[in-house]
Parts: structure tokens; sequence; C-alpha cells
């Protein structure tokens, strides 16, 4: 393999934000369908050189230093991108989902001047770029880019829920983004650098250090808040809820997880030398991660809105990618590298089919959409496929990634993690698979318990045809059944072990086999529950509703749309993360 | 340089993060709560100030100063920079959105305004309409 010139690692950053500026220049001027073509190249373009790049990168991390500032007799002084193997596949998965995102939205931004495809743009350079960096002010700086991108885009539409929504997610947000600053500045006057490398050589050098920890605190907050974690994951379900579809697909498929990859990153590599920092971090990422996954499934249970029942599934996936980092192992951060691209796909199809509906049948409400999909049973066949997929159906990238932290969880002996995790994807899935035959196949009756989810009127653009909004969610689809295994058990170990900077291992753990089949059972069994309830004895339905009914009531006034609440939940799940640190 | 204003600083960002953390939690206008969030942005422009200080040194221009003077951290101050313009822009983004809220629900009072509870209308009674009309 020849040498990639490193020279051209800026590139995937500089594509989109060039395109995005040129359209800004010319968005009154541009006809009709050229700003869907040009955002569409220019996401594909992204793709393939970060692909290329990721392949040049097997060899060992490619690292470009902006200026040509070189550290020198080890001080680093300057700001560098370093692309490891697993980076550089993250971000080729994250510009197709773009792409197929912008063909998916086709034409349902008309006359905006291209405004929707210069936000989606920028938000795709943020996104690469904070897989690149290896500077800990550059990773913040694209963190604040993808967050202003991402609150205009929530607020698109303009509409009274998804203002609220906006805000509730911007106020939040931007807490997060305070706090990761602060962090910075405290490890930045400790090591005297802000280079990932460099901070890793100083904490290491150190020994136990109040300032380091209290910078972890802040950092890994941030990054919490960003992917979903209990107790900062109120935003998530009132901003994916209320933006407009396309922009779902990408918050849902990448944004979170990517709060999840920026804390692998930090803490594997930046605070990978602080051993308080590494003995808090398995209790703490298991603990978060495993009440998460079960929260984020029991909510999404309980709702009637799809796209907000689609939220909380994400909510409880993230809690499982999170589960998989507190293995704290290879196995384990590779297992949730493989989770992010299949949740991601997965992920991404399921907030398509809740845009195809939206389109077509005007509503987005379960109970209200019983047995009007039968008309476009396509979308359905999907919608069941996603949801078999996501509860964890042995087959495809999601299962090879479940299967991996499963298998480091199993290893470690966090018996209790592993159950949550399998728990969580069987609720989801329960969720997508009762909503699914409820709409298309018109099953079940009275709307019961669900009723009292929230959930409001909208409607999107019904000017497409179905096949061009069907096309991108299937091949996503696709991408998750069809990639080859052998392919990424040939190259994760090696991409794993350089991600984390550790020695190469040669093969990775996998989980119990029958644990996806059980996960499958439960969730077909909780699907079937929700549907059929009516014609089920009544020793079966009353204990569950009994049990249900009070601690659904509490855990939806919790999730109460106020910021208040939770910029007070904020506060609690900072102190938690600086007390498990602090006793470590 | 006694302990005291050595400390003083980062007591001082605790405790504005503290206070307009506060302010956000029981504001009950949605100025006064992107006020309340430029109170706790105030909190990290203080600490990283405070961190970056160095007592008897000059800012890190050396104009009309020969270089080796002592100076303090030009870093810090490039953050403090990037976070007054990520913080312009936030606070600029929220205002719009405070006003567009305010024109379709007429009302800046967050009770009023929630995510997915529209107009005072509750899920429940939005199913039961539908479930009637069916």
């Amino acid at each position: 393999m020849t040498a990639f010139p490193a020279a051209l690692l800026p590139l995937p950053v500089a594509v989109p934000l060039v395109v995005c500026a040129a359209m800004l220049a010319t968005a009154h001027v541009l006809p009709g369908r050229l700003p869907d073509i040009l955002a569409t190249l220019a996401a594909l373009t992204v793709a393939v050189l970060c692909g290329v790049i990721a392949t040049h990168a097997a060899d060992g991390p490619l690292v470009y230093w902006f200026g040509g500032w070189e550290p020198r007799d080890g001080v680093h002084l300057g700001i560098g991108f370093s692309v490891d193997e697993a980076s550089g596949w993250v971000a080729a998965f994250i510009g197709l989902l773009y792409a197929l995102t912008f063909v998916f939205a086709w034409g349902f931004f008309d006359r905006t001047h291209g405004h929707f495809h210069i936000l989606m743009l920028l938000f795709l350079a943020a996104m690469v770029g904070f897989c690149f960096t290896r500077d800990m002010f550059n990773l913040f700086v694209w963190f604040e880019v993808m967050s202003v991108a991402a609150f205009a885009l929530t607020a698109y539409h303009l509409a009274e829920s998804s203002l609220a929504g906006a805000i509730n997610f911007t106020v939040v947000n931007s807490l997060a983004g305070f706090l990761m600053l602060g962090g910075i500045g405290l490890i930045y006057a400790q090591t005297g650098t802000l280079d990932f490398e460099g901070i890793a050589a100083a904490v290491a050098r150190g020994g136990r250090d109040p300032v380091v920890a209290g910078a972890f605190c802040l950092v890994a907050a941030a990054l919490m808040i960003k992917g979903a974690i209990v107790p900062f994951q109120f935003w998530l379900a009132d901003a994916h809820a209320v933006a407009p579809s396309p922009v779902s697909v990408i918050f849902s498929g990448s944004m979170v997880s990517l709060g999840l990859f920026g804390l692998a990153k930090v803490s594997a590599v930046a605070f990978g030398g602080s051993d308080q920092v590494q003995h808090a971090l398995p209790g703490l990422l298991i603990g978060l991660g495993s009440f998460t996954a079960l929260l984020g499934g029991w909510m999404a249970l309980l709702q009637r809105h799809l796209k907000r029942l689609l939220a909380f599934s994400t909510i409880s996936h993230a809690g499982i990618m999170l589960t998989g980092l507190g293995a704290l192992s290879v196995d384990g951060t590779g297992g949730m590298l493989v989770y992010v691209v299949g949740h991601g796909l997965v992920k991404g199809a399921l907030f398509m089919i809740a845009g195809i509906l939206l389109a077509t049948q005007a509503s987005i409400d379960e109970i209200a959409l019983r047995g009007l999909g039968r008309g476009i049973w396509p979308a359905g066949i999907a919608m069941a496929l996603a949801g078999l997929l996501l509860c964890g159906l042995p087959l495809g990238v999601l299962d090879q990634g479940t299967r991996l932290v499963q298998g480091a969880l199993w290893q470690q002996g966090y018996g209790v993690a592993l159950a949550a995790g399998a728990i969580g994807a069987a609720l989801t899935g329960a969720a997508v698979l009762r909503a699914a035959g409820r709409i298309f196949l018109g099953l079940g009756s009275d709307p019961g318990d669900e009723a009292g989810a929230p959930s409001a009127d909208e409607r999107e653009k019904a000017n497409r045809p179905l096949w061009l909004m069907l096309a991108p969610c299937c091949l996503l689809l696709a991408l998750d059944i069809g990639l080859p295994a052998a392919l990424i058990e040939h190259a994760l170990p090696r991409a794993a072990s350089a991600f984390m900077h550790r020695p190469t291992v040669h093969a990775l753990a996998e989980g119990p086999g029958w644990l996806p089949w059980a996960s499958v059972a439960a969730a077909l069994a909780g699907a079937g529950f929700g549907l059929f309830r009516r014609h089920l004895p009544a020793f079966v339905v009353r204990p569950v509703s009994a049990t249900q009914s009070a601690p659904t009531r509490v855990l939806e006034m919790l999730h109460s749309g106020l910021i208040g609440d939770y910029a007070a939940w904020l506060a609690v799940g900072v102190a938690a993360i600086a007390a498990v640190l602090a006793i470590a | 340089m006694s302990a005291v204003t050595s400390v003083l600083p980062y007591g001082v960002a605790a405790w504005l993060f503290g206070i307009g953390l506060y302010g956000i939690a029981t504001s009950r206008n949605f100025i006064h709560l992107v006020g309340c969030l430029g109170v706790c942005q105030s909190a990290t422009y203080v600490l990283l100030l405070g961190l970056g200080y160095r007592w008897g040194s000059i800012a890190p221009i050396f104009y009309d100063h020969p270089p080796g003077t002592p100076a303090v951290d030009p870093v810090m101050q490039a953050l403090v920079l990037t976070d007054i313009v990520v913080g312009a822009t936030l606070t600029a983004l929220l205002l719009v959105l405070t006003i567009q809220a305010y024109k379709r629900g007429g009302s800046l009072d967050p009770e009023k305004l929630r995510p997915m509870r529209a107009g005072g209308k509750s899920g429940r009674d939005a199913g039961s309409g539908r479930v009637r009309d069916a």
C-alpha cells in the first residue's frame, strides 16, 4: 500500500465546508434540485475520502499538523488531526448516512434556498472533525459547531412544539459546552498542553491528582449529555420528536453515539494514564449505562408518538453502548464501535419510516395511525425487520456489535449489565414491533395505558414518491444485514487496539449465542402483549397493569418538558460523577 | 499571593455556575433564562482567566516589551475569546427561538410552552378525541 499523503487529512472536513460556503453565497440563484444534488455529492465524497483514509490508516494512525506546527522536544503547541482505522470508518459511515439522508430529504425542503443543506453540511463537517481531532480544544470547537447546527435544525419547522424542544436542547447542550470548556481549562492548567498524547503523557507522570479527576468529571459529563445518558437524557426525547424527520435520522443515527465515541477516545487516550479515572470508570459507565438501557426501553414502550418512541429507544441503545465502553477492554470498545455503526444504520432507517408515515399518512401517532399503513406495506416490512434487528435478531452489523459488547461484559462478569442491555434492547424492539403491528396490520384495539403518553399533531410535506423515500431506508437496512461479518472480524481487533492505543489483540470474545434470541423472544412477547391484551386472561393482564401504572406516571412526570427540571437533574448527574471519581 | 486570593477565582467560578444553574432551574421567563445561561458561561470565563493568570506578568503582547518578559498564558486567553464567540452565537440563537416561541405561543413562561404539549392539549385529550372520532 502506498503511503497516503497526510496533507489530505483535513479534506473530508474542508469539502463540506467549502460546498456549504459556496451554497450560502449562491443560495438565491441556485435552481430547484441543485442544492440536493450538491449536498448528496459532497456527503458521498466525504464518505469515500474517509473510507480511503481509513484503509490507509490500517498500518498506523495518520497524523496531520495544521500549519506544520509539529511537536518539538515533547512540547505540543500545534493542533493536529490523527486518524486511526476505527475513527476513519466511523467518519465514513457518517458521510454515507448523510448522503442517504439527503436522498431521503430530496425536495423536502423546497423554497428554503438550500438553508437546510447548508446547516446539514456544517453539521457533517463538525462530526468528521470531531472524529479526526487529537486536540482537546479542537474537540470542543467541533462539539459546539455540531451543537449550533443541531439547535437550528431542530427548530426548522418553527412550530410551537419544535421551538420548545429546540430551546430545551439548546440550554442543556450549552451547559454541556460550558462544563466541557471548564474541564479543558483545568486539564490544560495541569498538563500545559491540549494535545491528547501530550495530556496522556503528563497525566501518567502526575499520579493521583484531584484537578485531573475534576477535569475528567466535567468533560465526561459534557459528552454524556451529548450521548443522552441518564440523568442527562431529558433533552433528547424533546428534540428528536420535534425535529424534521431527516434531521432526526442524523441525530439518532450519529450525533448521540458520537458523544459516546468522544468519551471513548478521551477516556482511553487522554486520561488513559490516570489510575483514579480508570478505577472509577467501570462502575460509573456500567452503572449509568445499565440504568439508561432499562429506563430508555421502558419509556419507549410507553410512547404513542412514534418519533418520541424511537427517541427513547435511542436512549436505551446509548446505555448499551456505554456498558460496552465500561468494560474498558479492547473487546468492549471494539464492540461499541461496531454497535455505533449498526445502530446508526437501523435507527436511521426507522426514523425514515417515521418520516414516510408523516408524509404519506399525515400523522405520527401510533393509535391514530392504526391500520392506516396497509397501503404502504413495503414500509411495514422494513419497519418490522428494523424492529427485529433492533432487539437483537442475530443478523448483520448491529448484532455483531451486540455480541462483542456482550462478550466483553460476560468475560469480566458484569452479569447485571449484560441482562440490562438484553432487556433494554428487548423493550425497544417490543415497542417498535407493537407500533408496526398496529400501524401496518391494524392489530390491537384500546390504547389503554399508552394514551397517557404525550403526542402532538404534525405533518410533513407529501411531495415525494414513496419509492424515493423508501430506497435510502432499505439501503440502510441492507447495509446493516449485508456487510460481510468476516470483514469486520478481520479488521476490528487491530482497529480497536489502535483506537485505544493498546497492544494488538488477535481475536475478540463474543457473548453467549442464545442471548440475542432471548431478546428477540422477549420483544415479540412484549409486542404481542401490547397488541392483544384484550384477548389475554385477566390473571396475566392485571398484575402487569398494576405494577406498571404507578412507576409509569412517575416517569412521565419526570419527563416534564420543563427546562428547569432538566437543569436540576443535570446538577445531580454532575455531582454523582464527581462523587464516584472522588471515592475511586 | 495569599492562599485566599489563589483560591478566590475558582470559588467565584463555582458560585457563578451554581447560581446560574439555580436561575435556570427556577426561571419562569425565557429571557431571564437566557440571562442565567450567560451567568453560567461567565463562570467559565472566570475559571479560564484564573487558571491562566500569572502574578506580576504582563498581557501576552510583546510589542514594547523584550521577549522573555513573564506574561499570562495566551492559550487561556484564546480559549476565552473562542468561548465569547460561542456565547454570542448561542445567546443570539436562543433569543431568536424565544421570539419565535412568543409569536406562536403568546407566552414567555417555560411552564406554558412545553414540547409535545402544545396548545395546552395533553396527550390524553388528543388521544380520546381521536378514539371518539373513529
